[in-house]
């Protein structure tokens, strides 16, 4: 992959409906803007990027959270529903 | 309506229905914690031109966060939360480390690392507040 393909993906990413991806790929695009202007070290960069991968580990933990609370509201759902058919 | 549910739980692995029944329900102090570290976050982006403030509220929000971690990490059946938590103060720390690091940290660094802190935390609220109560 080359420069030119990661900047498209980005701005793919960008201007995606998913608030977070969009913000995320947005914070990427002007930290590699500022790397590149010389405004940050790419210490700096790998730092920000690493926040990035966090972020999607924190997606990845509250989706199944979020499946878990549904399924949760689901049962405790039935349990009231055979409660009342028994 | 029993055809129906006895035919949908053998659809669901046990460790799902499992995980799910034993959910830890809402937790004010947990919610309070993680609104206020998005709170924070968003108060903070505005400092960070000014150095010295930028860097004492960078540690006041890695003191949150590592509260955060540490108040999730004893409650039982919360490891999805304990590794969000311990992601989110994976980046307050990143601050702190960069100020102490080097005094002339760029403003849009920690311009980034707000953003990135607080919208992290916002998802993690948002699913904090579904808990079932």
């Amino acid at each position: 992959m080359n420069m030119d393909q990661i900047n498209q993906a980005l701005a793919d990413l960008a201007n995606c409906n998913d608030p977070a991806f969009a913000q995320a790929a947005q914070n990427i695009q002007q930290a590699a803007q500022a790397a590149q202007a010389g405004q940050f070290s790419t210490q700096d960069l790998a730092e920000l990027l690493k926040d990035t991968q966090r972020q999607l580990d924190v997606v990845q933990e509250m989706s199944q959270l979020q499946f878990k609370e549904t399924l949760n509201t689901a049962i405790n759902g039935l349990l009231v529903i055979i409660g009342a058919v028994y | 309506m029993k055809r129906l549910i006895i035919l949908l739980f053998p659809l669901l692995s046990s460790c799902a229905v499992y995980d799910a029944i034993t959910l830890t329900g809402f937790d004010p102090s947990e919610y309070r914690i993680i609104a206020e570290i998005r709170t924070d976050a968003s108060v903070y982006y505005n400092t960070c031109p000014n150095t010295p403030m930028s860097q004492a509220n960078a540690q006041a929000l890695a003191y949150k966060t590592q509260l955060f971690e540490n108040y999730s990490l004893e409650i039982p059946n919360n490891e999805n939360t304990i590794k969000a938590a311990k992601d989110l103060n994976a980046m307050a720390q990143g601050l702190v480390t960069r100020y102490q690091q080097d005094q002339n940290t760029p403003v849009l660094f920690c311009r980034l690392k707000m953003k990135n802190i607080e919208s992290t935390a916002t998802i993690i609220q948002h699913v904090l507040g579904n808990r079932p109560r």
